[in-house]
């Protein structure tokens, strides 16, 4: 009996079909190989990080595109047009006919009204962007009209027009929904928000055909897409946390993209022949932040003192490549009124003599915080080093995103090792809200989203200054007022000193072409074949 | 009262007592479980919202996820929930955790099962064979190779094998539970990628999960095999100094008889205990393998989910680990009856 039974097992095994040798990915299908842990909804309004902007980005549209490559250019989406008026108070965006949402039901202006006002209705994620000019849920109706097949949006605060251009470019703020399919399956009056989390509802060049959550996402085509059928059929993205996984399979072909490889294999893969390594100047800044509510940071020499504690060069060309570039301005490189570096090195002895000035001259113990991960941890380590030059003892506390930026939201914080700074708009307004201008330094004002306010630094000059080249129309002019802005914030010396400017490294197969990492993270597949 | 209503009564009160011991460990592992989380310095709201959402979108989502609440009544919700069997919706997948559960955990029992079957059939006859030829040349092998096993890093051991099996020799299909091509084809009957391709008649599917689960399984299972076979070679040393060993050497008994059908017999009960807990340690994910070979298994999940202080998933992954461990005691409790006949009399 037992012989019997082997020997019809065996049977069974060798009578199974044998597979066929597998080939590389296939022609018509991307792979791509990223880590799923940030995303944790679809929805886009709720999205926050680069992985699940790059999902949503390619099942939505907007009303435009921002330009991958030149930064201030923008690109038709949704809105074949647009007009500024020539106040500067008005945006109109005349909408194409000839979009349709992946249930075939087409794109109307009411739809985006619809989707855009949800997302204040709701207080999602992308709010803030809305709120950052001034738009709110009782103001909405009033500054974001359907005229015909346009959309009229007057400015509620003076600022620039060209940012709330830009706005219409970001995924968070500005992806249309299908109205009627997410009211379909509304519940409780939530405007299908808890459905949208897992499905979606969109007129992007591809559709979400299943998300398996830290698993796999498949997206395949839409072939009714306005701009054209993509020429890849089908995106598969898979969870890889591992670099050294994704570096291995990159090199045997079995994937065609791999996103946030480690720098140790993205040297190790930038020999190799079969794979294109494409580093993209991203947007915000690797910076050492302090806090100004304790006592030693509010002063301003110790602070100048920090300023000549940093390794800037050492840390950039040995920590830095693939992660960043050395970069110590509050506005991104290439946006207007960029400027030189002012050329900070480490200084110590220049440091100690602040710190005399500051009244520490034995130098104090600080908690530094930092990610528990490269390159933050590493930075973190160079810049203990050097602060102990100067007599400065920094406990390095290391811990996941919300350990590390918690307490910064807060204003408990010492000092941090961090990312940030805005820049996903070509403007140089995105850096100075999210890093400068501070309205009301308040506790009470929780202002979380700005690092000004939870390094809790103030200057009413320096915000008014930086409103002013907001609202400067004469491009030379706002050009300068914005490079005065930096001279100025030198000048009272920051809380906030950038080290490095963010550079996003992908890599991919040699046969991909057409694939350009997006500097706001809205990386667009259907550009994307392959040369087989 | 009859003899016979007596014995009754008493099995009722053990039978009460047993499952109020489950009743009361469960609950003590939630309160403990829940503790922990809380103390946890991690905000799941900020990892919902990012870092740079505004105060009002990170209140919104504070009040939505009840952590405005005091902790207590956290807590009971929680189990009031649980006991109406809602275990919530996990953060991280916006579904309902008993779903993911039930889309992870198979994935786990796969690759664990595969595992312990490799440890097992590996390290006991290893281990037995340490015994036999104590401080020989196979035992000196045995014990050098099963050290190096169970100390080497499973990670370095699962990264290693990608390098030479799929990399250099391509015989695994790499990452996940299937090669990315074949993702999607098989839709889930029974959750076990071997046992659904087949049963849809997807081969190509079959073959491929076969080719991605061996190295993994293969990692996981020589680290039990490295365990298995120094308990195995322990219990085994004690028993052939036994006199009733010797008795049967005496007695002419051939050397395969006296180890396999007297000596062995005798550490089947231990034995099971060693493997039931080596199984449910790996039922409990390797998070380390996973990650490696991206494997979407239930440890995996669970750190992930610990990671954004999720405690809706944290509580119901901890307390699916706590009836895992008692099912398989009561499991090796039945062994041991089967087992040991002594056991049966009580």
């Amino acid at each position: 009996m037992k012989h019997l039974l082997i020997a019809s097992m065996t049977a069974l095994v060798l009578a199974m079909p044998v597979p066929a040798a597998l080939a590389a990915t296939p022609d018509d299908q991307l792979v791509i190989g990223l880590s799923m842990s940030n995303i944790l909804t679809v929805d886009p309004a709720a999205i926050a990080g680069r992985e699940a902007t790059a999902v949503v980005t390619n099942v939505y549209d907007t009303p435009v595109q921002l330009d991958a490559v030149e930064r201030t250019r923008v690109n038709p989406g949704l809105a074949e047009s647009w007009e500024i008026s020539e106040d500067g108070s008005t945006v109109t965006l005349n909408f194409r006919q000839d979009a349709k949402f992946s249930s075939g039901n087409p794109v109307t202006v009411e739809d985006a009204l619809w989707s855009w006002k949800r997302i204040l209705q709701l207080e999602l994620v992308g709010s803030a962007a809305w709120q950052a000019y001034g738009f709110t849920l009782d103001n909405f109706d009033e500054h974001v009209r359907a005229q015909g097949n346009s959309i009229v949006v007057t400015l509620p605060e003076a600022g620039d027009p060209l940012l709330i251009l830009y706005l219409f470019g970001k995924p968070s703020a500005a992806s249309v929904v299908d109205r009627a399919v997410a009211l379909e399956h509304e519940v409780d009056g939530d405007l299908g928000a808890a459905w949208l989390t897992t499905n979606t509802a969109g007129s992007g060049p591809f559709v979400l055909r299943n998300w398996t959550a830290n698993d796999t996402i498949i997206l395949d085509r839409n072939d009714d897409y306005w701009g054209g059928a993509a020429p890849m059929r089908r995106v598969l993205i898979r969870h890889m946390p591992e670099s050294q996984t994704k570096r291995l399979m990159l090199e045997r072909g079995d994937l065609d993209v791999g996103f946030a490889l480690s720098v140790p294999d993205i040297n190790a893969l930038s020999s190799n022949e079969a794979v294109e390594v494409q580093a993209v100047a991203s947007s915000g800044f690797y910076f050492l932040a302090v806090n100004m509510k304790d006592e030693r940071f509010a002063n301003q020499e110790t602070r100048l003192a920090l300023r000549y504690l940093i390794d800037y060069q050492g840390i950039n060309s040995t920590i830095m490549p693939n992660y960043g570039v050395l970069h110590q301005r509050p506005v991104s490189p290439g946006v207007i009124g960029s400027i030189d570096d002012p050329g900070y090195t480490l200084d110590v002895e220049k440091a100690k003599q602040y710190l005399v000035e500051a009244g520490y001259a034995d130098g104090f113990t600080v908690k530094l915080l930092a990610l528990n991960e490269p390159p933050f941890l590493d930075i973190a380590t160079s810049i203990q080093g050097t602060l102990a030059q100067a007599g400065i003892k920094a406990d390095i506390v290391t811990g996941t995103g919300n350990q590390v930026y918690g307490p910064m939201r807060e204003r408990t914080f010492e000092m941090i090792v961090g990312r940030g700074g805005g820049g996903q708009e070509p403007h140089p307004h995105s850096n100075m809200q999210a890093l400068v201008i501070n309205p009301d330094n308040s506790d009470d004002a929780g202002l979380s989203g700005l690092i000004g306010w939870r390094t809790s630094f103030y200057d009413e000059a320096l915000n008014k200054l930086a409103l002013d080249a907001l609202l400067e129309r004469d491009p030379a002019q706002q050009e300068k007022l914005y490079q005065d802005v930096q001279y100025l914030y030198e000048d009272l010396v920051p809380a906030v000193q950038p080290i490095s400017a963010v550079v996003d490294t992908v890599v991919f197969g040699a046969d991909i072409e057409g694939y350009q990492n997006h500097y706001g993270w809205t990386t667009r597949f259907n550009t994307v074949s392959k040369s087989r | 009262m009859t003899p016979l209503s007596v014995r009754f009564r008493s099995q009722a009160v053990g039978g009460a007592g047993f499952i109020g011991s489950i009743i009361v460990t469960l609950f003590g592992l939630l309160v403990l479980t829940f503790i922990i989380g809380r103390m946890m310095p991690v905000d799941p709201v900020l990892a919902i919202v990012g870092d740079e959402a505004s105060q009002a979108t990170y209140d919104r989502v504070y009040a939505q996820l009840g952590l405005n609440r005091p902790l207590y009544e956290q807590f009971f919700r929680f189990v009031a929930d649980i006991l109406r069997g809602d275990f919530g919706v996990a953060l991280l997948t916006g579904r309902p955790v008993i779903e993911d559960i039930a889309r992870v955990f198979p994935a786990t029992i796969e690759l664990g099962t595969i595992s312990i079957i490799i440890g097992t059939g590996l390290g006991v006859p290893l281990g037995v064979l340490a015994a036999v030829r104590r401080n020989k040349w196979p035992d000196y092998l045995v014990r050098f190779f099963g050290l190096i096993a169970y100390s080497t890093p499973t990670f370095w051991i699962g990264l290693m094998g990608l390098l030479v099996f799929y990399a250099m020799l391509g015989w695994t299909g790499g990452s996940g539970r299937v090669e990315i091509f074949y993702t999607g084809l098989v839709s889930p009957i029974t959750g076990f990628m071997l046992i659904d391709s087949v049963l849809v008649g997807e081969w190509d599917v079959f073959w491929s999960a076969l080719r991605n689960i061996w190295l993994p399984a293969l990692v996981l299972g020589l680290n039990s095999m490295a365990y298995i076979s120094r308990m195995t070679r322990s219990f085994m040393m004690e028993q052939l100094g036994q006199e009733y060993v010797i008795t049967a050497r005496v007695k002419g008994l051939s050397q395969n008889q006296v180890v396999w059908r007297h000596a062995f017999r005798n550490i089947r009960v231990q034995l099971v205990t060693i493997v039931a807990l080596a199984y449910g340690g790996l039922l409990e994910g390797a998070v380390l393998v996973e990650t490696v070979f991206s494997w979407p298994g239930f440890g995996g999940y669970l750190t992930s989910n610990l990671m954004i202080g999720d405690m809706n998933a944290v509580m119901a992954c901890t307390l699916l680990v706590g009836v895992l461990f008692i099912a398989l005691n009561i499991l090796s409790d039945i062994l041991y009856r089967v087992f040991d006949p002594r056991t049966r009399a009580a």
